[in-house]
């Protein structure tokens, strides 16, 4: 996959992870129940969304590195 | 010895710590004013890591977080899910902003957009925004460290008294070691903060209620309404949703327009350190989990705290914890409080005489240096006046400040990635934008849905940058292009 790929759909799931948080995405989650590891629902998505992009920015980051040991810079591309 | 001594001396130690820490950076940098604001762009991976975290994560989080859990639940939540979407964008945004930095030797963020849209009354507006914004950020911090001294002295030394040591002891090092002084302290801050609020995180709800899980039983059994999005205003009635999702964004798109976190692209040795920062970003934010657990374990434990904000010092105080713990967290939470003072002290009066002063006056290195020192001492005392008067909620000071300083995020991206942009359309752009803010700000009944009176600015600064900008003549193409495009023209790195 192609940086530039790599990029959009990063930009794609963090457009998600925003609708997910704010009206009206968030009515779909703002329950209490049920529990998880404990937490009310409420309270482990928003943590669990954290965990969630860590696990994405790193994916990104070791595409953005490996995009830019080959030399393969796009317009937006930092070197 | 009674204990509340005990943990003072505790409290007292660390102070001198810190203040060791802080004037022995300030040995060996270079004497110039890039050397006292930049930090002579030499902070590496590890400084940066937590300098980051611990300007981000303040007296706000570290007792406004556990404050709004316990008295408005999950409006809380809102901390939460702002922070990975407001960093995220500073993967791209802050290396370019370093390149630029580096090019043209800029040490603020007016002077990148000064450079892209040659205005000195840009650069002091800016200035004057950057401020405006920031003295109810400074004001929070001195107030959460009053409030931490305060309970637990059982107020033996007042808000007042203990706001004016912790923040004389800032003072002092910021003055004499400048960014140096910030980068050390808060990696030593931070490293405090993030043991302290897992430790207390874990363990108030297991000796208060005998875990995490069945602590949210009984809250919801007792007091639903605070587990359920978007929670509960101050006063204890339903949060909006228009609020709850404004805050959020506003947060979100103002994060990394803080000019004290923006100057740090230019602090950095290189990119590579910047977005390493972003990519770790999160797991700073998850210590935000452990400072509401401890908010919740206040909930059926403390009745009715008449200024929530103490409920974090209240309940460590009242469960019996050996003194040298009661005493190491006070120290972390002046570490939170004096960590992002100290940077939001020194970034004031560097972009009061950079961007507000200096574009007007020509002025030697030395007159510079002393100035930025004078003013200092001027936010300090401004900011503290304001810290003894007010009962606000914590993070309702920094959630209005929030609304100035997204304001500067349209124009730091189009200076950056929008050939089309001119002067004009960033001038008028910003100028209605934050007129529009500060006019709702002044007049919250008539923000429509209760939303962030930001997030208004923002719907009416976009079309006037946008437009302006397609009705004025276009600007140099070999100008804009060493904006847009950084990287031609330049060795890789």
């Amino acid at each position: 996959m192609s940086i530039r790929m790599i990029r959009l759909a990063v930009a794609g799931f963090f457009v998600l992870v925003l609708l997910a948080v704010i009206w009206p995405g968030a009515l779909l989650l703002r329950r209490a129940e049920p529990f998880v590891l404990g937490l009310p629902f409420s309270l482990f998505w928003p943590v669990f969304l954290i965990v969630l992009s860590w696990a994405v920015l790193l994916v990104l980051d070791a595409a953005e590195n490996r995009a830019r040991g080959r030399g393969d810079r796009s317009p937006e591309g930092e070197g | 010895m009674p204990s509340w001594v005990t943990i003072t001396l505790i409290m007292a130690a660390y102070l001198a710590l810190t203040l060791a820490v802080g004037l022995r950076a300030g040995r060996g940098r270079s004497a110039s004013v890039a050397g006292y604001v930049a930090g002579d762009r030499q902070f590496g991976l590890l400084v940066m890591y937590f300098v980051t975290g611990a300007t981000v994560f303040s007296a706000f989080a570290f007792l406004g977080g556990p404050g709004w859990a316990y008295s408005r639940g999950a409006a809380a939540f809102y901390i939460l899910s702002y922070g990975v979407l407001g960093i995220v964008p500073w993967y791209f945004l802050g290396p370019r902003a370093a390149r630029l930095g580096r090019r043209f030797g800029f040490v603020t963020q007016a002077q990148l957009l000064v450079g892209r849209f040659p205005s000195r009354f840009l650069s002091a507006l800016v200035a004057v925004l950057s401020i405006l914004a920031f003295i109810p950020y400074i004001t929070l911090q001195m107030r959460g460290a009053g409030i931490v001294i305060e309970a637990v002295t059982e107020g033996r030394i007042p808000l007042w008294a203990g706001a004016a040591v912790a923040y004389g002891i800032v003072l002092i090092y910021v003055l004499v070691s400048g960014v140096a002084a910030v980068g050390w302290t808060n990696t030593l801050q931070g490293i405090f903060m993030l043991g302290i609020a897992w430790i207390l995180g874990l363990y108030l709800p297991w000796v208060l209620h005998g875990g995490i899980g069945p602590m949210f039983r009984d809250i919801l059994a007792n007091r639903p309404e605070l587990l359920e999005l978007p929670g509960l205003t101050a006063s204890g009635d339903p949060w909006n949703w228009g609020a709850y999702s404004s805050a959020i964004l506003v947060s979100a798109v103002g994060l990394t327009m803080w000019p004290h976190l923006f100057m740090k692209a230019f602090t950095a040795r290189d990119d590579r350190i910047l977005r390493r920062t972003v990519v770790l970003f999160p797991t700073f934010q998850l210590f935000l989990l452990p400072v509401f657990l401890i908010g919740f374990a206040g909930v059926m434990v403390v009745d009715q705290l008449a200024q929530p904000d103490f409920i974090l010092p209240h309940l460590v105080l009242s469960v019996d914890l050996p003194v040298i713990v009661v005493g190491l967290f006070c120290a972390g939470a002046l570490s939170a409080s004096m960590s992002t003072g100290d940077a939001l002290l020194h970034a004031t009066a560097s972009v009061a005489v950079e961007d507000g002063i200096r574009p007007f006056r020509a002025m030697g290195e030395a007159t510079q240096r002393s100035l930025i020192r004078i003013l200092v001492v001027v936010a300090g005392a401004i900011s503290y006046v304001f810290a003894l008067d007010e009962d606000q909620s914590l993070v309702v000071l920094l959630l209005s400040s929030y609304g100035i300083i997204a304001q500067l995020a349209p124009p730091i991206v189009a200076a950056m990635y929008w050939r089309r942009a001119t002067t004009a359309g960033a001038v008028a752009g910003l100028l209605a934008g934050s007129a529009v803010t500060l006019f709702l700000f002044l007049n919250p009944a008539l923000r429509p849905w209760e939303i962030h009176e930001g997030i208004v600015g923002l719907l009416v600064h976009l079309p006037v940058l946008v437009g302006v900008s397609l009705l004025t003549p276009p600007q140099d193409a070999g100008h804009t292009r060493l904006f847009t495009h950084p990287e031609l023209g330049e060795e890789p790195r």
